[in-house]
């Protein structure tokens, strides 16, 4: 039963107040489970041609209409900030996008800390400063729907001389739905007010629609600046796009170091992230791994840390608890309901091997790549980068990261609350490399037509 | 964290002595006792040559300074009338120390608010850990009727929520020239861990006497 089934089965029909017909799917719509699909990097040199290919895509682009059902397959575009220049769009409008979306991700490095191991200068060449114009992702629960939808994409781009393709990556999930340090994703969304779904046991209060989407009230009462005109804004989003390596080879070779046994090893994978691998969190099940916990949509992510505040279930520093610390006593003056993102992994190359322990294991091309979607997606991961996931300061553990997808240094550790005393893990290194990354403006779809219709 | 602490060069002979010069010359005509001091400083300072230079501040984004893990903020700004005493006797309220709410937001090491030329100006100065605008929709969110009684008193500002917010402060923000700052590497979270642990070590040590 796909995650999408179970969602429905779920809701409840609440009011809906969003304009679900102009917001695109992928905003609102999980992936499949199991999902396929492909993300295409185009690059526009004439403006007429990109304009004609977008105005051919878009009867093809789907709506959030009826996202709750598994409808498959779908395409999603998002467009950078040269790319809106390379579409003709005019200077004033251009003008109204936020500063770090006109920089692009690849100048916002310093903010990001992206920098040594993750600096773009070590990027895949597609991510190089202004080369991506358009993005394209297409989603589907069978590789069949993904070949035909693909297809499909490819046919728009027939005859154009002036859009090219500067990369291309299929992605789909692995056996058991993994991701490819072998655990499920993907299980913790923020829940949206107004999208016509109740949320899942332990989503938390709905957030307001426009954190995510723009046009509508955020959490201030108040919507956040959109770009104009008001129809190239609205029911609008932005996603911050990020492409991890996987270094499999240096992570098994930290949990061997780590732990004498196969047991030792998944307890401290499960510390690192604060679930086991089948997706069942310590705070749920501290002690042994309880898969039928992890693939239960209705209690994988049903609760708190009221009852772990000193984090001897789920550690301080862990993952899931950095980029959801839900209602653990932050240092600092936090309203964690204003640094969410709907997220939407996708998983690419081979499986997990958890034999893969050499350096040549660290260099095959297997990772992930992230749509961060929200209506202020650079701020939030901007400060995601700096606060949560670089820094330890915030939950009052020093300079210690993120272990997954933090940038590392050599004295780098990890602390495992524990009784009598803690335990200090060294060696952690970055075990997810940035590759490459932009963000794109994911346009409604009448924002499409607009700029499918520009004259200039 | 580790990758903002950097090490500087030794510095440029040639500069330094240009800047020696320079600071000469402006005390030529300074009173005698002034540049006596400054030969006396000047002789100190050529002796600890060899000794580690300290960590060189940075601009904290557009205005203002930073050193390590801390970014200071000083602003004068024109007060609305009757401004400066209703914020003069809000602050007399909280004992003149804004607590509970400054120490709510974690990050703020101290403020300081001085009234200027007859109460028509505010010099509000602090220094905080990090960027100042990171959590600032945090701020909005959880302690928007502090900030709300405080800026109210402040001519022309648009209002904490307003996109033109920042661009206030900046324009009325002054960066400070001469900055110390005892423990730059340390911020309020990690005072109040090396405090606790301070603690527990003490009562460690009891326990096992």
């Amino acid at each position: 039963m796909s995650s999408v089934n179970e969602l429905a089965a779920a809701s409840v029909a609440l009011a809906i107040t969003l304009d679900l017909n102009e917001i695109q799917a992928t905003v609102l719509r999980p992936r499949p489970a199991p999902y396929f699909g492909t993300h295409a990097l185009l690059r526009v040199d004439d403006a007429q041609a990109g304009r004609a290919f977008l105005r051919r895509l878009i009867p093809h682009v789907d709506s959030a209409a009826a996202w709750w059902t598994a409808k498959t397959p779908w395409l999603a575009v998002g467009i950078s900030y040269a790319g809106l220049q390379s579409l003709g769009v005019p200077q004033d409008s251009l003008q109204s996008f936020p500063e770090a979306f006109r920089e692009g991700m690849a100048a916002r490095a310093r903010k990001l800390g992206d920098v040594n191991l993750n600096d773009p200068k070590n990027w895949d060449q597609a991510y190089r400063k202004g080369q991506v114009h358009i993005g394209l992702s297409a989603f589907s629960d069978s590789e069949e729907d993904r070949r035909r939808i693909v297809g499909i994409a490819r046919e728009q781009l027939q005859g154009f001389s002036g859009v090219s393709v500067l990369a291309m990556q299929d992605f789909g999930a692995q056996p058991g739905d993994r991701n490819s340090l072998g655990y499920k994703d993907g299980i913790d969304q923020p829940s949206i007010e107004g999208s016509g779904v109740d949320p899942l046991p332990g989503q938390g209060e709905p957030i307001k629609a426009g954190e995510f989407i723009l046009g509508y009230p955020g959490e201030s009462g108040f919507p956040l600046p959109m770009p104009q005109p008001d129809i190239l804004g609205r029911n609008g989003t932005y996603v911050g796009f990020r492409k991890y390596q996987s270094r499999v080879g240096a992570f098994n070779r930290f949990l061997r170091a780590h732990g004498s046994t196969e047991a030792e090893q998944e307890l401290l994978a499960a510390k690192l992230v604060g679930r086991w691998r089948s997706g069942a969190p310590l705070t749920l099940a501290p002690d042994i791994d309880d898969p039928a916990l992890g693939a239960d949509p209705q209690r994988n992510n049903d609760f708190n840390y009221s009852h772990d505040p000193r984090g001897r279930q789920a550690p301080f520093g862990c993952h899931i608890r950095r980029m959801n610390p839900r209602d653990t006593k932050l240092t600092r003056l936090t309203d964690v309901k204003l640094h969410r993102l709907i997220r939407r992994g996708t998983t690419y190359g081979p499986p997990y091997d958890p034999n893969a322990v050499s350096e040549a294991d660290d260099e095959v091309p297997r990772g992930a790549y992230f749509l961060f979607i929200s209506a202020k997606a650079m701020a939030t991961i901007e400060f995601l980068q700096q606060e949560w996931i670089n820094d330890g300061n915030f939950i009052g553990i020093g300079d210690e990261r993120d272990p997954i997808i933090g940038l590392h240094d050599e004295a780098a550790t990890f602390t495992i609350p524990k009784d009598p005393v803690r335990r200090l893990v060294r060696g952690i290194e970055t075990f997810n490399v940035l590759r490459g990354g932009e963000y794109f403006f994911m346009p409604s779809l009448s924002a499409l037509k607009w700029l499918g219709d520009l004259e200039n | 964290m580790a990758s903002q602490t950097q090490t500087v060069s030794a510095p440029d002979h040639d500069i330094t002595f240009e800047k020696i010069q320079q600071l000469r010359e402006l005390f030529a005509d300074a009173p005698e006792v002034g540049r006596k001091a400054l030969e006396n400083v000047l002789g100190e300072l050529k002796s600890q040559a060899g000794d580690t230079p300290p960590p060189p501040i940075e601009s904290a984004g557009r205005v203002g300074a930073r050193l390590g893990k801390r970014s200071e903020l000083t602003i004068i700004v024109p007060l609305i009338p009757g401004g400066a005493k209703r914020l003069r006797t809000f602050l007399q309220l909280l004992g003149g120390n804004l607590s509970p709410g400054a120490t709510k937001v974690g990050t703020l090491h101290d403020m300081r608010f001085v009234f200027l030329d007859n109460d028509t100006k505010l010099l509000f100065a602090t220094s905080f850990d990090g960027d100042w605008d990171t959590y600032i929709d945090d701020f909005v969110a959880l302690i928007p009727d502090y900030l709300d009684i405080i800026d109210s008193a402040w001519e022309g500002w648009p209002g904490i929520r307003s996109p033109e917010a920042k661009d206030y402060l900046v324009k009325h923000q002054i960066t400070a020239e001469g900055w110390f700052v005892a423990h730059p590497d340390l911020t309020v979270a990690e005072i109040d861990r090396l405090k606790r642990i301070g603690k527990a070590v003490d009562e460690f040590l009891d326990k096992v006497q």
